[in-house]
């Protein structure tokens, strides 16, 4: 893999781009317009459960609207009618790209994203109505579990296909992401699916299991995927190679290595034997190294190439995403440790870190990828860089105003929880103004994500003008190895 | 060499090494364990639950009572759990075993519930509580479980089950009352079920200070 030419993400003429992106539009523009839509209602049930947190009768008394379902339809409806799917369709271009093949099963891939959005709609009605399984990040009722599993298994099986095809030559760091991604994702989804859910084993093996799942959905499925774009996008947009092959493959193996066992570090003091939670700490706390790796490497390759970040928003989103990443491991790594947990465990902090990552890292690479992927599977701009503008400034304003409030009210909150002079009511009260900003942020997070759904309803509307120009005006690449529409 | 196959086997080896320790090794020696024999009052700890207590777990996680609300007391020296009367001991995995999902739980929005059937045994309060929160409690930030419950005329005779002692603006108007459904009773019957205050061998209450 540390062959001089994999560092070039791929050397295809725009005429070959143009007709390898043509054979895989359908499919992924099918995963990122359901996936907009389940962000965007995902967003809203998170501002409902935060104005609850506030205000408990605000909708209060309906079974359907009470703050134990909202707050978890709004986690699953994320993770899997928006984070998964967006993966998925990155995933899917970048194999494409990558592999340099065209696609002519494309009707799997259609029939996949269909099968998906379906189990994401059982499993959230599921919820609703009072099947919620209470396994953290994979709250989905046992009947929509199957659904999703059956569509991702067609889709491993377009991908190993496809790796097959894939012309000769050295992998890409890219692809390493994707292959470890999409082979981590139905692994640890199976599995937990059958022992926690479909077939349950015994409670007191549960909680390991919970934790290892949990771990490994953020760690090896989402932060691979992420990374993939990202490793692609930014030498692509800014027309350099990676600034080093050893610190890529040092990132790749310890986010694996580490990542895979860093789940446990949650249960600290939890039910399980205590050598799990030591591993867990243990892993955890080296996620550091791949942090460190993916910040330095990225940034030798945008030494003295920032700029184009202010104008391009795929640069702009992914490299904003990819700090919040190496910020959410390094805060983790923190988080961790047993005399820092004792104080923190079971208060905001771990909804502020759940946002720094799901959000500000995931979420806004996504963006980032969408933003590069779309125009040039449509031969479309964007229809309008002010509403990119807000949607950025709105995400990025919302993120850090809420990961930072909930971190400064959670200290408080953790040191009120764990003083023996302090009541349980104080804790309360110390954490309201901290919740009630909170809830102003995730109404701008609704914001944003109102903005991006509005470009890419824009966008989609602009494709049934055929025969008409680029509509109005595209925020350029000037510095970009590609023309901006193929 | 095959760079496709190298790196299969390494993710295969990487992810292999975790899923043997973190799911197959619970599997093999978690997953079956059993109640130990109570010497005094020759029954099972920890003890059987009632089949109401069980239809209460589902109540539970239907409601999604686990967002807020932890079921785990960590040990002395590291946390002040135990300081705090939570519990009297660290939860251990033989204190799982009758339920069908763990609810540890990862906020304490609301408190911990571990060992809430020790605190309070009066299934009257329990349930004015979920019907109406701050009735009971004014500073509580818990919602309302009114759905729970059927809010009816009474006709001839008042139930025998309707709650008692209801204030605030949720209280029946004169002529109704307020009688919990099957589900509210299965909810009640769990919470009541909820304690820890058995001994384990593996699990020792620290010695006073």
């Amino acid at each position: 893999m540390s062959n001089d030419q994999s560092s070039q993400p791929d050397t295809l003429n725009s005429a070959e781009r143009a007709t390898i992106d043509a054979s895989v539009a359908a499919p992924v523009i099918l995963f990122f317009g359901t996936a907009i839509f389940w962000l965007l209602f995902g967003s809203v049930f998170e501002l409902i459960s935060a104005i609850k947190l506030v205000w408990p009768s605000f909708l209060d008394g309906f079974g359907l609207l009470t703050y134990g379902r909202t707050s978890i339809v709004s986690i699953n409806a994320l993770a899997y009618g928006w984070a998964t799917p967006a993966a998925i369709g990155i995933g899917l271009w970048l194999t494409a790209r990558l592999c340099r093949v065209q696609l002519d099963r494309t009707k799997i891939l259609i029939a996949a994203g269909i099968i998906w959005n379906i189990g994401t709609f059982i499993g959230v009605a599921g919820i609703l109505i009072g099947d919620n399984t209470s396994i953290s990040h994979l709250n989905f009722p046992g009947y929509s579990t199957h659904i999703l599993l059956l569509s991702f298994v067609l889709i491993a099986i377009w991908a190993i296909v496809t790796f097959n095809q894939r012309q000769s030559g050295p992998l890409y760091v890219s692809q390493w992401f994707l292959v470890a991604g999409f082979f981590s994702f139905p692994w640890l989804f199976a599995t937990a699916s059958q022992l926690l859910i479909w077939k349950p084993l015994q409670a007191s093996a549960q909680p390991a299991i919970a934790a290892w799942f949990a771990g490994g959905f953020f760690n090896l499925w989402l932060a691979p995927m992420g990374l993939a774009a990202a490793f692609y996008l930014i030498p692509k947009t800014i027309g350099r190679s990676i600034s080093s092959q050893h610190l890529s493959l040092l990132a790749f193996w310890s986010i694996l290595l580490f990542g895979a066992w860093s789940g446990t570090s949650r249960l600290i003091g939890g039910p399980l034997p205590a050598w799990m939670v030591s591993v867990g700490v243990a892993a955890s706390v080296m996620m550091i190294i791949p942090a460190l790796a993916v910040a330095i490497n990225l940034h030798l390759t945008l030494d003295g190439h920032y700029a184009p970040m202010s104008w391009s928003p795929a640069l702009r989103f992914t490299i904003t995403g990819v700090s919040m990443l190496v910020f959410t491991w390094v805060l983790t790594a923190i988080n961790s440790l047993p005399a820092v947990n004792a104080v923190t465990n079971f208060s905001e902090i771990t909804r502020a870190l759940n946002l720094l990552g799901y959000y500000g890292f995931f979420s806004m690479t996504a963006f980032g990828a969408i933003y590069y992927i779309l125009p040039r599977l449509t031969g479309k701009e964007w229809p309008s860089s002010c509403l990119i503008s807000w949607h950025f400034w709105l995400a990025t304003t919302g993120v850090l105003l809420g990961v930072t409030v909930l971190i400064l009210g959670g200290l408080i909150q953790g040191f009120a929880l764990q003083d023996i002079g302090v009541t349980f009511r104080s804790s309360m009260d110390f954490i309201f103004p901290f919740r009630f900003v909170a809830a102003l942020a995730a109404l701008l997070i609704v914001g944003a994500n109102l903005a991006f759904a509005l470009v890419f309803a824009g966008l989609s509307w602009s494709l049934r003008r055929t025969g008409t120009a680029p509509a109005l005006i595209a925020v350029r690449e000037e510095n970009s190895q590609e023309p901006v529409a193929v | 060499m095959n760079k496709l196959t190298l790196l299969f086997t390494g993710i295969f080896l990487t992810f292999g090494s975790a899923w043997i320790g973190l799911v197959a090794y619970p599997v093999a020696n978690l997953a079956h364990m059993e109640a130990l024999p109570d010497e005094e009052t020759g029954g099972l700890l920890p003890p059987t639950q009632s089949g109401l207590a069980v239809a209460g777990q589902k109540v539970y996680a239907a409601n999604g009572c686990m967002e807020c609300h932890t079921q785990q007391v960590r040990p002395d020296p590291l946390t002040a759990d135990i300081a705090k009367q939570l519990g009297k001991r660290q939860t251990v995995p033989r204190d799982e075993i009758r339920d069908r999902t763990a609810f540890l739980g990862e906020y304490r929005i609301g408190q911990d519930l571990s060992n809430f059937g020790a605190r309070e045994t009066d299934a009257a309060a329990i349930h004015r509580h979920l019907y109406s929160p701050k009735s009971v409690t004014p500073w509580s930030n818990m919602p309302s479980y009114s759905y729970l419950y059927e809010y009816r005329k009474i006709v001839s005779q008042p139930s025998a089950h309707a709650l008692q002692g209801l204030t605030g603006p949720r209280a029946p108007k004169p002529g109704y009352e307020v009688v919990p459904t099957q589900q509210a009773e299965a909810l009640v019957a769990y919470l009541l079920s909820l304690n820890q205050n058995y001994p384990l061998p593996e699990s020792p209450e620290p010695t006073a200070k």
